[in-house]
């Protein structure tokens, strides 16, 4: 368990330094303070994912932090990943959450005790008021996911 | 965020398929575990099947639109291909848009065609995707699916990127999962009868639900197949195809349609069935049907829940109901509009939605029939309007065509 749940950090580190572009780098050192920044375009609209202009108006980005609140959309409960590191016992939850300030974002759903394990394949729904946990995987890189509101 | 839809033009669609843009000839090799066989090779295989199907040579030919390789990745697929064969065509272009790719390139080789640029197009896809991928290549085709930086890194999978939105439809239409499981056994009936379909064995909504759960709500069963195998169509003009040994199948409509490309960034069950319904209304719009003209459906089915949202999209079912109307046995043959009748990509095999322009231009030959060759009768007597649709991403780009067995009418 414990082992897997270090190569899925490390994985995740990874994938998401790879992957990221420089335009997001706003968001991500965000985390590190454990602040959940959203993109705005000029009419204080946010949106996600960040991009370098306002998709659909091209105006140029502010940010802004969100209380990191929000609502389950929907989710699926995966019993594989893309690597060995998810697949299996527990499985992990993906769902979309619809932050209170309007923009839908991609997550995993936690328990936010030690290491934050998968919340349970019963105790999730749609509909389910939840709010947003960060992890450090590294030096660089915190990921926000969500648990359960009290 | 201000969002237009561009104004089809559908008069202009009218003018160019109406001098008469056909498919002449079709190709489907072996699908399954073919480990002999190389990607390009499967290619070569699946061209001289759709030649000789037209009963002319590569000679013949002077254009080539293809798609990609998963296994020997080139940034020039198309005159790769036609240097594998041996000969240099005029025109050529490879079109790459996962899933809708196929039915894209039947609208490449129809503009191709309208512009001058060729008279006889081939369109061939395949690839030793179960047999040549590697791990890495694998990994790599499931993060394309995903938004890399904010999506992929919590461990999403294809399966389960849908199973978001498929969960998301059946919590507000109250959609039972026998009903996504009533899709797997209607197909496996017909994948039953096809020649070269990988799965031959009917399976019941039973068989489905007690398969081992993958990701919310798909089980095994209700998943797509990963296969080595290719397909081909040819694409020429109505008065080339005179000089041709098959019976012409028209290309009548054609559309495209999309409402995201993350499925994190899809705004709603009703946007998404909107975008990717467009690119069917649109095809019927431009053959000048509707949905009740319908003989056959060659409908993408990359997991069991992608054809319901595409029955409703395009106008088939309402809102929420084509659960229900596959349950009641309309999508069976014999029912009022089969649909899959070769299996489909969950029970004949996944080459996008080649198979589905194969076996929709044999249905409206009168050729469904594989007895002969080990299958079985899965003809639609009298088949005349057939839809298919291909979508790539995550219930996203779409492109679906409106074929004919007759001409378009004057």
């Amino acid at each position: 368990m414990a082992e897997k749940n270090e190569a899925r950090i490390k994985w995740t580190a990874e994938q998401i330094k790879q992957g990221s572009r420089p335009e997001g780098r706003p968001f991500w050192e965000g985390t590190k303070e454990h602040k959940f920044l959203l993109p705005l375009g000029l009419d204080s609209r946010p949106f996600w994912y960040p991009r370098a202009y306002a998709p659909g108006t091209l105006e140029d980005v502010t940010w802004k932090e969100s209380k990191g609140e929000g609502t389950v959309y929907s989710y699926s409960v995966h019993y594989i990943g893309p690597n060995g590191s998810f697949k299996g016992d527990p499985p992990h939850v993906v769902a979309l959450v619809d932050l209170d300030e309007g923009v839908r974002v991609m997550t995993n759903l936690v328990k936010d005790e030690e290491n934050f394990p998968s919340i349970g394949p019963d105790d999730v729904q749609i509909g389910q008021r939840v709010r947003v946990v960060y992890e450090v995987l590294s030096e660089d890189v915190t990921l926000p996911r969500f648990t359960p509101a009290d | 965020m201000s969002v237009r839809e561009a104004t089809p033009n559908v008069a202009e669609a009218r003018r160019m398929l109406k001098k008469g843009i056909v498919i002449a000839g079709v190709g489907e090799t072996e699908q399954g575990v073919l480990k002999d066989r190389g990607s390009f090779q499967l290619l070569a295989e699946a061209t001289k099947l759709t030649l000789d199907d037209a009963g002319i040579t590569l000679a013949e030919v002077d254009g080539v639109v293809t798609a990609f390789s998963f296994v020997e990745h080139t940034l020039m697929h198309a005159t790769t291909l036609c240097d594998y064969l041996g000969f240099h065509p005029g025109y050529f272009a490879s079109v790459a848009v996962g899933g809708a790719t196929a039915p894209l390139m039947a609208v490449q080789a129809a503009l191709a065609i309208d512009a001058g640029l060729a008279e006889v197009v081939l369109c061939v896809r395949g690839d030793n995707t179960r047999s040549g991928i590697s791990s890495s290549g694998m990994i790599a085709q499931a993060r394309e699916m995903t938004q890399g930086e904010f999506e992929w890194p919590y461990g999403v999978t294809t399966i389960g990127g849908y199973g978001l939105l498929a969960q998301r439809y059946m919590y507000e239409y109250n959609v039972p999962q026998e009903a996504l499981a009533a899709v797997v056994a209607t197909q496996s009936e017909h994948g039953a009868l096809k020649w070269n379909a990988m799965l031959r064995e009917p399976v019941t909504i039973e068989d489905v639900l007690n398969s081992r759960m993958i990701a919310t709500p798909f089980h095994v069963l209700d998943c797509s197949l990963v296969n080595d195998g290719a397909a081909a169509f040819l694409v020429t003009t109505a008065d080339r195809a005179k000089g041709m040994q098959t019976k012409p199948v028209y290309i009548a409509g054609i559309g495209e349609g999309y409402s995201h490309q993350y499925i994190s960034q899809a705004k709603s069950v009703d946007s998404v069935r909107d975008g990717l319904g467009r690119a069917g209304r649109r095809a019927m719009e431009v053959a000048g049907i509707t949905p009740q003209d319908l003989d056959v459906a060659e409908i993408y089915d990359s997991f069991s829940f992608t054809p319901l949202i595409a029955l409703e999209g395009f106008g088939v079912c309402g809102k929420g109901e084509a659960g229900n109307w596959v349950l009641e046995g309309n999508a069976k043959l014999g029912g009022k509009l089969p649909m899959n009748t070769h299996g489909g990509l969950i029970r004949q095999a996944h080459l996008g939605a080649m198979h589905h322009i194969v076996e929709a231009a044999l249905q409206l030959r009168g050729e469904a029939d594989d007895s002969s060759r080990g299958g079985g009768n899965h003809q639609v007597p009298n088949a005349k309007w057939a839809i298919t649709n291909g979508s790539g991403g995550i219930l996203a780009a779409t492109s679906a065509l409106v074929l004919s067995s007759e001409p378009p009418s004057a």
